[in-house]
């Protein structure tokens, strides 16, 4: 099965209003969320970006390097997830239930190419 | 990874802020208790930014003290302190906490945390402060509510609240208000202080009657947590644990005040069985710890009237010639419209309705019940058992022209379409309890 990745793009100074019992409750739903994919043998792995320090580098000969690369837009690309699914269709369904989404953030589903003969 | 879920305990989050919002105080000294707070905001933050990704840690407490020792040294270290002298201090000491071991999950550092929330409970109840900022600091700092959920609990605008906060905090500095352990006359006047705020949060939250406003049931079970704290407390009084009694006989019946239809649920129709079981036994515990030492307070009346029903097997074993005899003595510590008008539902079951119905004639001219749905509620009841329909209809149309909650009015209805039945109708005394005394 391909495996596809999940970037999930929110707005972290929304998280920051929440109080102590609506951010366990959040954390709470991402772990089920989370135990659901491992439950299916699924999730093939995750990582959170920092939100801050970022950098964007362009330019081979003049290498310029900016910080970046969220300054001009409010959401960022907060983390991923990996999983392993049939297709886009039943990658989508995995989605479907993922609290990012209930909090106003969105998802970006990217199939990761398979390298031919690997 | 995924076991360690399961740690996550309920109300980790909240219960830990305050614990936290504690400690760092109590290092920082008070006048940073801005800092402290935006600290814990931080890690709990954090927390919520990477435990999604990276599952729950081994050990969540540690991590969420861990980060916000940091996060306060880093305060620190960038100048946040204004004036220099506490800066240095409050330095010196957030680096020797960062470089310590005082881990959470550890015996003596969970008495040290008990002793941090014990000094912040008492310094958030300082009797110079305002009753309701008392109630909103003690929410926010120790009860790790967030002020939207303050303002939701309060039906009050969540700009109100933040500005009973600032002043608050303004007056602790000001005042140099101390994180302190208070003694002797001044103990007594700081816990006087603290048991009534903590009681005005229960109340809040019981006299929300249906399942709506989850945030509002939640206020008991904080109240009940914060006088339990003091209850095991170097500075416990018999007056704690009658306030521990009577709140625990109180939320023990919480689960079936209202059924599943949203509808009240009164104390003499309630399945006694479904009360929560472990609260009736924490509140006859503390009734006995309350008996220790010859105070009577208004907190021991009323936690005996509970502990009365509570013991109750069922509602026609209730001893009401006890009961009375206990409103009687409340009244006279307490003189108040409301618990007179509670005392006489224990005069009808004891003396009947006649006698009831005239003390009540007496209560009428009081201003402050001009208002208060539950006096012409309470006369309805009475001529409707007295076989008055036409009179107890009027009382109960009266009733519904007053401010009472949805489920209130309902209730009113049904009592209304009964004056118009002729079927027998049953015992309503025990009724038509005030939430203030909570039976």
């Amino acid at each position: 099965m391909p495996n596809y990745m999940l970037l999930l793009h929110n707005d972290p100074t929304d998280w920051k209003k929440m109080s102590p019992e609506e951010m366990q409750k959040a954390i709470q739903k991402f772990i089920a969320w989370r135990q659901k994919l491992d439950s299916q043998r699924v999730l093939v792995g995750s990582a959170k970006l920092r939100d801050d320090g970022g950098k964007v580098i362009r330019g081979k000969d003049h290498m310029r390097v900016t910080d970046g690369p969220y300054s001009e837009t409010r959401e960022v690309l907060g983390g991923y997830f990996t999983i392993s699914a049939a297709n886009y269709a039943a990658a989508v369904e995995q989605c479907r239930d993922c609290p990012g989404l209930e909090y106003g953030g969105t998802i970006e589903l990217r199939e990761v190419e398979p390298v031919p003969g690997a | 990874m995924t076991n360690a879920a399961a740690a996550l305990v309920d109300h980790l989050f909240r219960n830990r802020a305050g614990q936290m919002v504690a400690y760092l105080t109590r290092l920082l000294g008070p006048q940073y208790l801005d800092l402290a707070e935006e600290a814990v905001q931080e890690a709990l933050s954090k927390a919520l930014q990477i435990w999604p990704y990276s599952g729950v840690p081994a050990h969540p407490s540690g991590w969420l003290f861990r980060v916000a020792r940091n996060a306060a040294l880093d305060a620190v270290r960038h100048g946040m302190l204004v004036d220099q002298k506490t800066a240095s201090l409050a330095a010196s000491e957030v680096a020797r906490m960062a470089s310590s071991a005082d881990l959470p999950g550890e015996v003596e550092f969970e008495e040290q945390l008990r002793d941090d929330e014990l000094r912040m409970l008492l310094m958030c109840c300082h009797p110079a402060l305002p009753r309701g900022a008392r109630v909103a600091l003690s929410l926010k700092t120790i009860g790790g509510f967030s002020t939207r959920e303050i303002a939701r609990a309060f039906l009050s605008e969540e700009s109100a609240i933040a500005q009973k906060l600032v002043r608050a905090k303004r007056q602790i500095r000001s005042e140099c208000i101390a994180f302190e352990l208070p003694k002797g006359d001044e103990l007594t006047l700081r816990l006087d202080s603290a048991l009534e705020a903590i009681y005005l949060i229960f109340n809040e939250g019981y006299a929300a009657q249906t399942g709506e406003n989850l945030t509002r049931q939640e206020l008991c079970g904080e109240a009940l947590r914060l006088a339990t704290l003091l209850a095991a407390s170097s500075v416990a009084t018999p007056e704690v644990h009658a306030l521990v009694a009577l709140m625990a006989f109180q939320a023990a019946r919480l689960p079936v005040r209202v059924d599943s239809q949203g509808e009240l649920v009164l104390l003499e129709d309630q399945d006694r069985n479904a009360w929560d079981a472990r609260l009736v036994a924490v509140g006859f515990h503390h009734f006995a710890l309350c008996a220790e030492g010859p105070q009577l307070s208004t907190y021991h009346l009323q936690a005996a009237i509970a502990a009365a029903h509570a013991g109750a097997r069922s509602a026609a074993e209730t001893d009401w010639r006890m009961i009375l005899e206990l409103y009687t003595q409340l009244l006279q510590q307490c003189p108040s419209p409301v618990v007179a008008l509670n005392r006489i539902v224990a005069v009808a079951k004891v003396n009947g309705t006649e006698q009831a119905l005239s003390e009540l004639n007496a209560l009428a001219s009081e201003d402050s019940l001009r208002n208060y749905y539950l006096l012409p509620a309470v006369e309805g009841s009475l001529l409707l058992e007295a076989g008055n329909h036409p009179a107890a209809a009027e009382s109960f149309h009266r009733a519904l022209q007053l401010r009472c909650s949805e489920p209130e009015k309902r209730f009113l209805e049904r009592k209304l379409a009964q004056c118009t039945d002729s079927l027998p109708i049953a015992h309503l005394e025990s009724r038509y309890q005030d939430p203030l005394l909570g039976l």
